[in-house]
């Protein structure tokens, strides 16, 4: 008996729940009810692996309706590689699409705008969580080390560690995904910064400018935790200037100056330091010596 | 086929010979073990930990960190849930690429997978599907074998699946394990929760399951908990791994040390799951096991050295 009418028939049992394909292959027809137990296990492992991936998104929703939310993304997006470590990729353009489609939502699923930003939050903790480890992290040392060689520091090429990740959400949404991280209200949470793992404004900074539509949120990770906080709008400039391949120190500080003259370069620039977010390649001046 | 370059199934037995009974690493036990003194055993009886080979697909970050100060002190045996061994072997080199590393910096003294499939038309169904029981599945079978051992540079062991019902085959489950393990070179893992749940689900006889066993490819085994469908009870035992082992599942461990000698013995918890101290209570009674199996084989070869 060949295999590949076996798996095909199986897959689509999986994926439809129509077993009629397997009958061939089962010896006791009474028994084919038992497929189930296969069926079953699939989308417990998936629905499980999305619940701890997304968190606040089953917390906001409702265990019950994120369930029943889940097993849809399982039939649209199946998992395609042999682990469910970082399952949900498309989860938070899924939940999108999902809502935006939907004229009115059956009573068993509490949808709302907000549960997209929440997933995105979800999914970009998660991915500062597991990212590479930096191992060129910018310290105070290579600074002083940089300055005694006679360099201006401020033309060091840096860029953001690995698990530095930003974000933009709607107004309040981070707000939202941390009083549910926290336990605690909204009100609360915007006031509490000394929260393990959620830094707030652990550098003096305000928050991102009324004004602006969207907040940005940054995530990275120090000492195998993963932080959280808004940035301000000169932040912002700064933090995507050393995004990707890095840029010159200056360039960063030029860029965030440029949106707020009186805005406090060395206080972030410290900030940084402290948490390790900045990298530097190190090699590449030790050459020059 | 390149099994001839990686030690044969008996060296693979000779690597985890000094262990004993091991528990299944679970993240809300990690500052128990932590903090656990790490004893001085002799052979045949440490402590080691099995994980999941999957769960650390991770770039960096706590968890590689938390299995690294694991490993400082403990073996360690990767388990591979993810593989598809049976089926779908496209997809696997970037799958064992990651195996591959992880073996590398972490030096596993065992490493074994399922003879099942999980993969196929690029979807992962997160789960141990069953294979018939056919030459084209053996084939199919030997091959993700023969890849994977390629691929990782190491010898591994194939699991026996939890059966749940009857598939068209053309042989039993000992002759197929037994002649994938011959033609690829790997060893057998024998979970004897598995063994049992098959029995009670489809009617096979347990011990003539074993007794087809060779010995000598038996490189560890695993014991766990299970429990009855929600809808049919007692006629259909799911190998739900969230509960305390049964005590058949006790006696069936006692008989294949019986006849296997001592082998590594996982004790395997993934849901429900207990305080740590429980789940050492029922490490310590598979020690116990292993232990009695340990004085017997020693009396054994005492008394055969005696009558040359």
């Amino acid at each position: 008996m060949a295999l590949s009418p076996y798996i095909d028939a199986f897959s689509v049992y999986l994926r439809t729940g129509d077993a009629s394909g397997m009958n061939a292959f089962c010896i006791n027809d009474e028994h084919i009810k038992r497929m189930s137990v296969y069926r079953n296990g699939f989308y417990k492992g998936c629905i499980d692996a999305l619940s701890a991936n997304f968190p606040m998104c089953e917390k906001f929703s409702g265990s019950e309706s994120f369930k029943n939310i889940a097993r849809i993304y399982v039939d649209h997006y199946p998992p395609e590689k042999g682990t469910l470590v970082g399952y949900g990729q498309n989860f938070p353009d899924f939940l999108s699409d999902f809502i935006a489609t939907l004229e009115a939502p059956p009573e068993t699923l509490k949808l709302s705008p907000r549960l997209v930003d929440l997933a995105r939050l979800d999914y970009a903790w998660l991915m500062s969580l597991m990212s590479a480890d930096s191992t060129q992290t910018l310290t105070a040392e290579k600074i002083s080390w940089l300055v005694e060689g006679g360099r201006d520091f401020t033309q060091a090429v840096v860029k953001l560690n690995p698990s530095v990740a930003l974000l933009q959400v709607n107004i309040g949404t981070f707000n939202q995904w941390i009083a549910l991280k926290t336990n605690l209200s909204e009100a609360e949470s915007i006031d509490n910064s000394d929260v393990e793992g959620l830094h707030k404004n652990n550098s003096g900074l305000e928050r991102a400018d009324g004004a602006l539509s969207v907040d940005t949120v940054m995530f990275w990770r120090v000492q195998g935790a993963v932080q959280a906080r808004l940035l301000s709008t000169p932040e912002v400039s700064l933090m995507q200037v050393l995004q990707g391949e890095g840029a010159a120190l200056e360039r960063a500080f030029d860029a965030a100056l440029a949106l707020e003259h009186d805005f406090d370069v060395s206080d972030v620039f410290s900030a940084c330091l402290q948490n390790e977010i900045l990298e530097i390649d190190m090699a590449k001046y030790n050459h020059d010596n | 086929m390149k099994v001839n370059e990686y030690p044969s199934p008996q060296q693979s037995l000779i690597a985890g010979a000094h262990l004993g009974a091991g528990l299944g690493l679970k993240a809300e036990h990690l500052d128990d073990i932590l903090a656990m003194p790490v004893e001085e055993t002799g052979a045949g009886n440490r402590l080691w930990f099995e994980v999941h080979t999957e769960n650390y697909f991770v770039a960096g970050g706590p968890r590689l960190n938390y299995l690294r100060s694991i490993r400082e002190n403990y073996d360690l045996s990767f388990h591979g849930v993810g593989g598809s061994l049976g089926y779908d072997h496209q997809s696997m080199p970037e799958h064992i690429k990651q195996v591959k590393a992880l073996i590398n910096e972490f030096q596993p003294t065992l490493i074994s997978e399922h003879a099942v499939w999980s993969r196929s038309g690029g979807a992962y169904f997160a789960d141990l599907m069953p294979l018939p029981r056919t030459q084209d599945a053996l084939q199919s079978l030997v091959e993700g074998i023969d890849r994977y051992q390629t691929g990782i540079g190491r010898r591994i062991l194939i699991e026996n699946p939890s059966n749940y019902l009857d598939f068209t085959s053309e042989m039993d489950e000992p002759q197929f394990l037994v002649e994938a393990a011959r033609r690829s070179g790997c060893g057998l893992l024998i979970d004897i929760n598995n063994l049992y749940i098959s029995s009670k689900n489809t009617g096979i006889d347990a011990e003539k399951y074993l007794a087809q066993i060779p010995a000598d490819l038996v490189g560890e085994i695993h014991i766990a908990g299970h429990d009855p469908d929600p809808e049919l009870g007692q006629t259909l035992l799911i190998d739900s791994h969230a509960a305390d082992i049964d005590v058949p599942v006790w006696a069936l461990l006692k008989h294949a040390l019986s006849l296997f000698g001592h082998r590594p013995v996982l004790v395997e918890r993934d849901a429900n799951i207990p305080p740590f101290s429980e789940l050492m209570n029922e490490r310590a009674m598979a020690q116990g096991y292993l232990d009695r199996c340990r004085s017997h084989t020693d009396l054994m070869n005492a008394f055969q050295m005696e009558a040359r």
